[in-house]
């Protein structure tokens, strides 16, 4: 009996670790890495920080409040960002619905006028509140965007080569991820462009195990044609903290919800 | 220019903020854990210095002075949060050149709390904006400072605040927000102090010393400005209805002794934006009801208009957009206008169009901004064209450069009597 149980064990344990070593489909693997890098809980709150180097080596900073719903796994999004520093964007608040089948919808509420802007759809690719990120880098790329081709997996990685169907849409040839094989977490993704010059680098600095999952709390992107980069910093992270859909509505952008946001004790 | 000494202070300024700065977290290289801005750690004070110098490109025959905008401005901000209700105070302690004047302007004074788990509730002086037009109002019927925004102050300048209470009521059906504002307030009109204006009684242009200042309805409850808004979003298309009782907001009509006045005002309207191809598509209606000129044949109090705008925004190539706004207004009852008006050549076409379009253009991760936005009336002939280049050297220092262009055929029209007030501008801001 003790036997056959320690048989199965180990016959688990080996199913386990070969699952986690035979993924072949580059679809799945995308997948779930979207799932570990976006996906974490059913919602999640974090404080962010951004510390954005110019090629001259100046440096300007940006610090906000990120709520973050699941509508539908792996789907539809909702994200709330506070900013709260510095002096000058202290109070603006970006909402954003993000779709799957359609244009996500944006608004970005002005303190100064008042004023509930909407953001044209296009416009994902360009730098979030002048940093090297994209809004894309942020909410996520939708993965049916690009074609997807896994090139080589080794003891750490699934190494991915990732092809806009759209290359009008976008300023990259191809990028290239490296994906953890045990967290899913893309921990390196590097972009080529028509000339095959590689001119821009995302990469994980720094990860901790949050509620269970697997989390980025540091991670830098880098202009590698001009110079410059943007670290981005996440703390008081949360996940499942019960968000209700009410948050993510015009009323946060005039009021912003001081419950949700309020920083847990640590 | 006498008083640009003052510019002096600017750097005293500065410089006490750039050493209160070394204490703050965000000056500190080191990015380590307890470096976090904290919460809760009593009131944070913030805000900006800017100085602003307009000129004239020519200079008005009317005015003595060929500049349009000699400001010193410190900006002073905070917010304080106990538990049920916040109180925050944005204040503006200004020397206006022009003028010859100081003044403390506050912006923001106002105690915001919830009613109950869906009203918020905002009591003060506050900025209020609602509306789908860029820099064109149909139902946004709250004060405007047309002044400063042809001057060359900041855009947040052409919002004016007035003293009101906003309600605003959150419910899945619809929501409701309501402002009363219990003393009247006008735009900030042309007076003729910073610019001259057009004045029928001369035909041409007017600098009145001492400048206009329009008789304003009587304090009474009948007399405030109720504004109402119901508005809700279905799958990404936002919709409103809007009313209003108060005023028109220029000094538009007389008084039986031919002195400026503000008409009496109601006014329905109906607002559309939605994501349609690659861009934003908006369109926005409303009417006017001159509720003491019913008839259009007072020739003192302007007629009922309708008004029109349709408008679309698109990012056309990565980090540039371009808008384009048709705008219509219908004065209702011309003819009668017409016949009983001592300046019948002088009254509005029974059709103003305005086409607008602004394009954006930001470079260097946004330090850049290059934008143009322009006013366009094939009706009345005339235009307003507005440059501007501004440059974000960093978290603390700003500058903003540009100019307000204005041109047209006719002496009468809206833009066309700033012929004299185009100017070009700098302005230099601190930021802490």
């Amino acid at each position: 009996m003790i036997k056959k149980t320690f048989v199965t064990i180990v016959a688990i344990a080996a199913a386990g670790m070969a699952g986690a070593d035979t993924l072949t489909d580059a679809n799945e693997i995308v997948e779930r890495a979207n799932q570990a890098a976006y996906y974490a809980g059913a919602d999640g709150r974090s404080e962010v920080r951004m510390i954005i180097t110019d090629a001259q080596g100046r440096q300007q900073r940006r610090q906000f409040t990120v709520l973050r719903r699941d509508v539908k796994e792996l789907a539809d999004q909702q994200f709330l960002v506070v900013f709260s520093q510095p002096s000058d964007v202290r109070g603006t608040v970006f909402l954003v619905n993000k779709h799957i089948d359609r244009d996500d919808d944006r608004w970005l509420y002005l303190p100064g006028l008042d004023l509930v802007k909407r953001i044209s759809a296009g416009d994902k690719r360009t730098s979030f509140v002048g940093a090297h990120f994209f809004y894309e880098d942020v909410s996520g790329r939708p993965h049916s965007d690009d074609e997807h081709e896994l090139v080589e997996t080794d003891d750490t990685f699934y190494v991915l080569r990732h092809t806009p169907k759209d290359p009008s849409n976008v300023e990259f040839e191809h990028y290239t991820t490296w994906i953890d094989k045990q967290s899913f977490l893309p921990m390196k993704i590097e972009y080529k462009n028509a000339a095959g010059d590689l001119y821009r680098r995302v990469e994980v600095l720094k990860t901790e195990l949050i509620g269970g999952h697997p989390t980025v709390t540091t991670s830098r992107v880098s202009d590698l044609l001009t110079g410059g980069n943007t670290d981005m910093q996440f703390r008081f992270i949360q996940y499942d903290v019960g968000l209700p859909e009410q948050v993510f509505t015009e009323r946060s952008l005039r009021s912003p919800p001081r419950d949700w946001l309020k920083r847990p004790a640590e | 220019m006498k008083h640009w000494p003052l510019l002096l202070l600017l750097p005293i300024v500065v410089f006490t903020h750039h050493a209160a700065a070394q204490e703050d977290p965000w000056a500190d290289d080191d990015w380590g854990d307890d470096e976090w801005t904290d919460e809760d750690t009593g009131l944070t004070w913030s805000g900006f210095v800017e100085a602003g110098m307009g000129t004239r490109s020519t200079k008005d025959r009317l005015l003595d002075n060929r500049n349009s905008l000699e400001d010193l401005r410190w900006r002073v901000e905070t917010e304080w949060q106990p538990d049920d209700f916040s109180v925050s105070l944005k204040v503006d302690g200004r020397y206006d050149g022009i003028e010859n004047k100081w003044s403390l302007d506050i912006r923001d004074l106002t105690l915001a709390m919830s009613a109950g788990a869906n009203t918020d509730l905002r009591l003060g002086r506050q900025v209020l904006t609602w509306g789908t037009g860029d820099l064109v109002f149909l139902n946004d019927l709250f004060p405007k400072d047309f002044v400063s925004f042809f001057s060359g102050r900041d855009d947040e300048y052409l919002k004016a605040p007035g003293n009101a209470l906003r309600l605003t009521h959150y419910h899945d059906a619809l929501n409701v927000d309501f402002v009363w504002t219990p003393a009247f307030e006008p735009d900030l009109y042309l007076t003729g102090e910073r610019f001259s204006f057009f004045s029928p009684m001369t035909g041409g242009n007017v600098a009145p010393a001492p400048p206009l200042s329009a008789v304003e309805p009587d304090h009474s409850f009948s007399n405030g400005e109720f504004a109402l808004r119901l508005f809700k979003t279905v799958k990404g298309t936002e919709y409103a209805l809007y009313a209003y009782r108060g005023f028109f907001k220029q000094p538009g009509a007389l008084t039986p002794a031919l002195e400026p006045t503000f008409a009496p005002l109601g006014a329905y309207g109906a607002s559309l934006r939605r994501t349609l191809g690659p861009g934003l598509f908006n369109t926005e209606l409303s009417f006017y009801d001159s509720r003491d000129d019913r008839s259009g044949s007072d020739p003192l109090i302007p007629n009922s208009q309708f008004r029109f705008l349709l408008g679309y925004e698109w990012e056309a190539k990565p980090n540039f957009t371009v808008g384009l706004q048709y705008y219509l207004e219908t004065t209702l009852d011309h003819d009668r206008l017409i016949a009983n008006s001592p300046f019948p050549e002088f009254e509005p076409d029974e059709f103003r169009s305005l086409v607008t379009n602004r394009l954006t253009y930001r470079a260097g991760m946004d330090k850049f901004t290059y934008s143009l936005f322009s006013f366009w009336s094939p009706s009345d002939r005339d235009f307003y064209v507005r440059p501007q280049f501004t440059y974000r050297h960093s978290d603390s220092w700003s500058i903003a450069l540009g100019g307000n262009l204005f041109g047209g055929d006719k002496a009468d029209t809206f833009f066309s009597q700033l012929q004299d007030a185009s100017n070009a501008y700098l302005r230099i801001r601190f930021q802490y």
